[in-house]
C-alpha cells in the first residue's frame, strides 16, 4: 500500500483584488507564501507524511521555491500537467491529486483558488490556509500547524469528525450547470468582468449566500447581520438577499476596513436544494443588460438581458478540516505523546 | 533698490537672497536633506531646527514653513530628479545637493533628465531649476565631501554653473540663478560661508555670465574660481611688495563664461595664471586657457600657467589638505617665475 | 464597498466612449505595425522600440486624465503619446526627424513629447522618468487644483534605485501620482522570472505606504477599472498607488531584435489574447457596435495614419545650424 500523499497548491496569482485601493485590505506576499509552505513540509514532515505532490507554476514557483535548500526527508514532486497560469491549474492540480489518492490538499489562496480546487478535490479533505484578508472559505492558520493537521488526516488518524462538509452554490445559465461558488453569486449590473472584484454597492442587485455565518467579511456578511431578522434555522442553510429600499438595513463588514449600512428589500433563508433564479433588473423591475454575475466576489460571468441564472444551494461541497479538532483526535490517539 | 550696504557673512547673504526671492515668487520652494530639519519631531523649537546641515538656510522654515521648505530622505536619485519633474511643469524649485561629491547618485538627473529636455523636446519645455551646492576643501571633510567638480557640469550642454566668490556676489548670482529659465548649478564653497562683505540690502540681480575685476593690475592677470580669489587677493598683496601689479579676474559664472572680460584683461597684461582648487585634467582651469591660447596667442609673453589642486583625492590628513589647496604661496612663486 | 465613488466605473461607459477607447488602441497597434515596415525600410534613424500588444494599459489608463494632468513614459512611448493626445503628424515627422516634429526632429522616437498636452515625454533610461513623474506630482499637489501624474514604467525599471527613491518619496509626501508598471515579462532579452525578486511588482508597493494591486493589462475594462479608483484616490488626496498591468510586447524589445529569447508558442498564445480583438467582441457581442462599424473605424485610424506618413515624408528636414538652438532658454 503506497504510503499516504498530500498535495499542495499554491495560487502565485494575489495582488489582483482592487478594493485594495478603496478600502484597507492586504495581501501575503509570495515570498510570505513560499515561507508558509516551508513551514507546512516541515510540519508534514513531523506528522509523517514522506510523499507531497503540488501544483507546478510557470513562473515563481513558491513550492519549488519553499524546497531548495531544505533537508526534509519527505520526497515532494511536481504533478505532471500543463501549466496554464489561470485558475483551470488549481481545478486540474487538485483533480490529479483526488485521482492519485491524495490524503488531504492543502491550498494557499483565496476564495477564488479554493473555488477551483472544490471542482475538483471530490472528497480529499482541505486544508485552506487564507493568504488575504479578503477571503471568507480559508481561514488563517499557521502554517506548521496547518502541515501537521493535513499529516494526520491524511495518514488516517484523524477522521470526519474533525471536518465539515462544506456547502455550495451551483449556477446555470438558461438550464445549464455553468459554474459554481463556495460562499456566494452576486448579480451585478457591472456590464463586463474587467478587474473583477466587487466595490460599489450601487451595482449589486441581488445575492445568494451559500451559508450564513458571524463574522464574515464581504457580502456574505449580510447574511450575519441579517439571521437575527428571519427565523432561526436549526439545519446550516443558506441565504437570498435582494438589495434595495423598502425593507431593512443592515450593517456588515463588506471589505477590510470598510463597514457599512446596506439597504435590504428582502431577504429569505434558503435550505439545501432550494434554487433561487435572479436577474438584473431596472428600477421598474424589467431585465436589463448585459450584466455580470460574481462568483466568491469576483465577476466572471458576463450575461445578455435574455439569460436566465438558476442558483441551487447544495450540501455537498469539500470537506474542510478543522484544525484544532484534528490536532485534538491526534493528540488523544496518542500520536502527539511518546514514552 | 539697493542703498544702504552692511556685512554679511556669505552664509547670511545666501540666506537673504533665498528669502527674498521666496517672498517675491510662490512657485520657489525649496528641497534638501535637512534644509528645514527634524522634520515631524515634536517638543523642540522651530528656531533650532538645522537650516541645513551648516546653518545656510537656518530660520526660512519659521517664515515659510514645511510646505514650501522639504526636507527630503536621503535619496538624492529621487529628490533631484522629482526637482526637475517638478520645474518643467511650473514650480521654480531651489534643491540642495548637500556635497558635490554626491553628485554620482543624481547624475543622471541631472545631466541626461534636466539639462537635456529642453533641447530634446525641441525648445517647447524648460527646467527652471537652481541646485545649490557646497564645494571645497580644508574643513578635513576628506576625500567624499571635499571635491569642486564645476568642470563636469559645466561640460554639460544645458547646465548654467555659477561660483560666487564673496557674499555680495552670492547674494546676486544666487537672486539671478532662481529667477533664470535654465538648469543652475550654484557652487558654494563651504570654507567662504564665514567670510564676511559688504552686501548691499534688499532686492538685487547679478547676471549669469558677467565676470568681475577683483583687483586691477597690469603686469600678470589671474583668473581666479571661488576660494581661489581669496587666495589670489592674498598673494596679489605679497606680490604688491615686489612691485608686481596682478589682475584679478572672477568668472563668477563658468557657464556661460564672460570670455571678453578674460580675454580683454590678458589683452591688458599679457600673461596669464588660472588658479582653480579642482583637479587639473580636463578641468575650467584648462578650459580657459585653451580660450586663451585660442583667442590671444599673439597677447601673451608667457605661457599660460595654471596652480590647481593635484590629481588626487582631497586627503584627510591637516598637513595633506593644506598641501592639496592652492596656497598663496605656490600662486606667488608661480607669478615670479613667470615674470622672470 | 466605496458608496461614495469618484471614479466613472465601467458601466458608466457609454457607446462614444468605449468606440473611442477602440479607435485609440486601433490608432496605437496600427501606428506601431506602420513604423515597424518603415523602420525595416530604413526610413527611421535610430531606434525604435514598438508598444503593439501592450495597447490597453496606455488607453485604459489615459482614458481617466485630461491635458491638465501629467505622464511620463519610457523607450516605449508611442502608445503613451497617442493615448495622451499627442498629435499623429508631430510624431510620425519626429520619427524622421523633421522640423515640423513635436520636438522640431530634436529627440526622436525615445523623446517625444508634448509638455502643453502634459505628455513630459519618453525617456532613454530605463527609470528616469520615475523621479520626473513624482516632480510633478509634487507640482499638482502645490498647485491643488486636482491634477494627477501617472508614471508608466517597466519591469526593467521596477528594480531601479529610480523606483524605490520615487515611491518612498510619493508615500511620504502622500503625492498624486500613479505609478503604472507595464510588466511584459522581458526587460530587453532578460525574463522578469530572473531579475525581479519578487514575482509581482504590485507586492513592493507595501513597503512604500501605498496599495499596489496587479491587473490582466490585456484587459481594457480591468485596466479602466483599476486605474479609476487610482486616479481618483489620487485626485482625493488621499495619495499614490502602484498599478501592476501584466502585459505582452509583440514585437522585440527594439526593431532589429531577433527575439530569440522568446518561444513563437508563447506569442502566439498572448496574440490569441489580443486586448483589441477581445474588446472588439466585447462590443460585437453586446449589440453595442457591430463589425461592420468597427471595420469603418479601422479604416478611419489607417487614413489618419497614412495621412500623418504623407505629411511628415513631405516635411522638411530642420537647417543643420538647428542643432545650435534651443538648449538653453537664454544664453548667457
Amino acid at each position: 500500500m503506497a504510503s499516504p500523499l498530500v498535495g499542495i497548491i499554491a495560487n502565485p496569482a494575489s495582488g489582483r483584488d482592487i478594493r485594495r485601493l478603496v478600502a484597507h485590505g492586504t495581501v501575503f506576499d509570495n515570498n510570505e507564501k513560499t515561507a508558509i509552505v516551508r513551514r507546512v513540509l516541515l510540519g508534514l514532515e513531523a506528522a509523517g507524511i514522506t510523499r507531497v505532490a503540488y501544483m507546478p507554476e510557470h513562473d515563481f514557483g513558491i513550492v519549488s521555491r519553499a524546497l531548495s535548500g531544505q533537508r526534509l526527508t519527505l520526497s515532494a514532486e511536481p504533478l505532471s500537467m500543463p501549466v496554464l497560469g489561470t485558475s483551470a491549474d488549481s481545478m486540474r492540480a487538485a483533480r490529479l491529486l483526488a485521482e492519485q489518492g491524495a490524503g488531504c490538499i492543502i491550498s494557499l489562496g483565496g476564495d477564488g483558488t479554493n473555488r477551483a480546487i472544490a471542482k475538483g478535490c471530490g472528497a480529499v479533505p482541505l486544508v485552506p490556509i487564507s493568504t488575504g484578508t479578503n477571503n471568507v472559505f480559508p481561514y488563517f492558520v499557521e502554517g506548521t500547524t496547518a502541515g501537521l493537521a493535513a499529516g494526520f488526516v491524511a495518514t488516517g488518524c484523524v477522521t470526519g469528525q474533525a471536518m465539515q462538509r462544506r456547502p455550495w452554490l451551483e449556477v446555470s445559465v438558461d438550464g445549464e450547470p455553468t459554474d459554481s461558488a463556495l460562499i456566494d453569486v452576486v448579480v451585478s449590473s457591472v456590464p463586463f468582468v474587467g478587474a473583477r472584484a466587487l466595490w460599489d454597492l450601487s451595482t449589486i442587485q441581488e445575492v445568494v449566500l451559500s451559508q450564513v455565518i458571524h463574522g464574515t467579511i464581504g457580502l456574505s456578511a449580510l447574511g450575519g447581520a441579517l439571521l437575527g431578522h428571519a427565523a432561526a434555522a436549526s439545519a446550516p442553510s443558506g441565504m437570498h438577499i435582494v438589495l434595495g429600499s423598502g425593507g431593512t438595513r443592515a450593517l456588515a463588514a463588506l471589505a477590510p476596513g470598510l463597514v457599512t449600512w446596506v439597504g435590504v428589500a428582502t431577504h429569505r433563508i434558503l435550505s439545501a436544494g432550494d434554487v433561487v433564479c435572479c436577474r438584473a433588473k431596472s428600477g421598474e423591475g424589467n431585465p436589463v443588460g448585459p450584466f455580470t454575475i460574481a462568483l466568491d466576489g469576483e465577476r466572471e460571468l458576463e450575461l445578455s438581458a435574455a439569460a436566465r441564472v438558476a442558483v441551487r444551494l447544495r450540501a455537498d461541497g469539500p470537506f474542510v478540516v478543522d484544525v484544532p479538532s484534528a490536532l485534538g483526535m491526534a493528540a488523544r490517539a496518542g500520536y502527539l505523546q511518546r514514552s | 533698490m539697493a542703498i544702504a550696504i552692511r556685512q554679511l557673512t556669505y552664509a547670511q547673504a545666501i540666506n537673504e537672497a533665498l528669502r527674498i526671492e521666496m517672498r517675491r515668487d510662490p512657485r520657489v520652494i525649496l528641497l534638501g536633506e535637512d534644509v528645514a530639519g527634524g522634520a515631524t519631531v515634536t517638543g523642540f523649537e522651530e528656531d533650532d531646527a538645522w537650516g541645513g546641515v551648516l546653518g545656510v538656510t537656518k530660520g526660512l522654515v519659521n517664515e515659510f514653513g514645511r510646505d514650501r521648505i522639504l526636507d527630503t530622505p536621503i535619496t538624492e536619485a529621487g529628490f533631484v530628479g522629482a526637482s526637475v519633474g517638478a520645474a518643467a511643469t511650473g514650480l521654480r524649485p531651489v534643491v540642495e545637493l548637500m556635497f558635490v561629491d554626491f553628485f554620482g547618485v543624481c547624475w543622471d538627473m541631472i545631466f541626461d533628465q534636466g539639462a537635456k529636455l529642453r533641447y530634446m523636446f525641441g525648445g517647447k519645455a524648460r527646467c527652471p531649476l537652481v541646485i545649490r551646492t557646497m564645494i571645497g576643501a580644508g574643513m578635513g571633510a576628506a576625500g567624499q565631501h571635499s571635491g569642486c567638480h564645476y568642470s563636469v557640469f559645466t561640460h554639460m550642454p544645458g547646465i548654467k554653473t555659477v561660483i560666487p566668490s564673496t557674499p555680495a556676489d552670492a547674494k546676486g548670482l544666487l537672486a539671478a540663478a532662481i529667477r533664470d529659465d535654465d538648469l543652475v548649478v550654484f557652487f558654494e564653497n563651504k570654507m567662504l560661508y564665514g567670510l564676511s562683505g559688504e552686501v548691499p540690502e534688499g532686492e538685487y540681480v547679478i547676471p549669469l555670465g558677467k565676470a568681475d575685476i577683483k583687483r586691477e593690475g597690469s603686469d600678470i592677470t589671474i583668473v581666479a574660481i571661488s576660494r581661489m580669489v581669496q587666495q589670489a587677493l592674498a598673494a596679489a598683496d605679497m606680490l604688491a611688495a615686489d612691485g608686481i601689479s596682478v589682475e584679478i579676474v572672477d568668472p563668477r559664472t563658468l557657464s556661460p563664461l564672460d570670455e571678453e572680460t578674460i580675454l580683454n584683461s590678458v589683452a591688458k597684461t599679457h600673461r596669464l595664471v588660472i588658479v582653480d582648487e579642482d583637479n587639473p585634467r580636463c578641468s575650467a582651469a584648462t578650459d580657459i586657457a585653451a580660450l586663451a591660447a585660442d583667442k590671444a596667442f599673439t597677447e601673451l609673453d608667457t605661457p599660460i600657467k595654471l596652480v590647481t589642486a593635484p590629481h588626487t583625492p582631497v586627503p584627510f590628513s591637516p598637513p595633506l589638505e593644506q598641501f592639496y589647496i592652492p596656497s598663496p604661496e605656490r600662486i606667488v612663486a608661480t607669478v615670479q617665475e613667470l615674470m622672470g | 464597498m466605496a458608496t461614495k465613488n469618484d471614479s466613472p466605473g465601467v458601466q458608466a461607459l457609454d457607446k462614444a466612449h468605449l468606440l473611442h477607447m477602440y479607435e485609440q488602441m486601433v490608432t496605437i497597434r496600427q501606428f506601431e505595425e506602420r513604423a515597424g515596415k518603415e523602420f525595416a525600410a530604413g526610413k527611421i534613424p535610430g531606434f525604435v522600440h514598438l508598444y503593439a500588444g501592450e495597447e490597453a494599459v496606455a488607453v485604459g489608463v489615459c482614458s481617466h486624465l485630461t491635458d491638465d494632468d501629467f505622464i511620463t513614459s519610457h523607450h516605449r512611448g508611442h502608445g503613451h503619446c497617442i493615448a495622451k493626445g499627442v498629435d499623429l503628424r508631430e510624431m510620425v515627422a519626429e520619427l524622421l526627424g523633421k522640423e515640423a516634429g513635436a520636438c522640431r526632429g530634436k529627440g526622436g522616437s525615445m523623446h517625444i513629447a508634448d509638455v502643453h498636452k502634459g505628455m513630459l515625454g519618453a525617456n532613454g533610461i530605463v527609470g528616469g522618468g520615475l523621479p520626473l513623474a513624482t516632480g510633478a506630482g509634487l507640482t499638482a499637489k502645490q498647485q491643488g487644483r486636482g491634477q494627477v501624474a501617472v508614471c508608466f514604467f517597466g519591469d526593467g525599471a521596477a528594480n531601479q534605485g529610480t523606483f524605490h527613491e520615487s515611491l518612498n518619496l510619493a508615500g511620504i509626501w502622500k503625492l498624486p501620482v500613479v505609478y503604472v508598471a507595464e510588466n511584459n515579462g522581458y526587460a530587453e532579452s532578460t525574463p522578469v522570472t530572473y531579475h525581479m525578486s519578487c514575482r509581482d511588482i504590485a507586492e513592493r508597493a507595501a513597503g512604500y505606504h501605498m496599495p499596489g494591486v496587479t491587473v490582466d493589462g490585456l484587459n481594457i475594462f480591468a485596466v479602466y477599472e483599476a486605474a479609476g479608483e487610482a486616479i481618483a484616490r489620487a485626485r482625493r488626496g488621499e495619495g499614490p498607488s502602484l498599478i501592476e498591468c501584466k502585459t505582452y510586447r509583440y514585437f522585440g524589445h527594439f526593431e532589429g531584435d531577433a527575439i530569440t529569447y522568446r518561444s513563437k508558442e508563447e506569442v502566439d498564445s498572448y496574440r490569441s489574447r489580443d486586448a483589441i480583438q477581445s474588446l472588439r467582441r466585447s462590443l460585437a457581442e453586446r449589440g453595442i457596435a457591430p463589425d461592420t462599424e468597427l471595420d469603418a473605424v479601422d479604416e478611419q485610424v489607417q487614413e489618419r495614419i497614412d495621412d500623418a506618413w504623407r505629411f511628415a515624408e513631405a516635411a522638411p528636414l530642420p537647417a543643420p545650424e538647428d542643432a545650435l538652438t534651443d538648449v538653453y532658454v537664454s544664453y548667457p
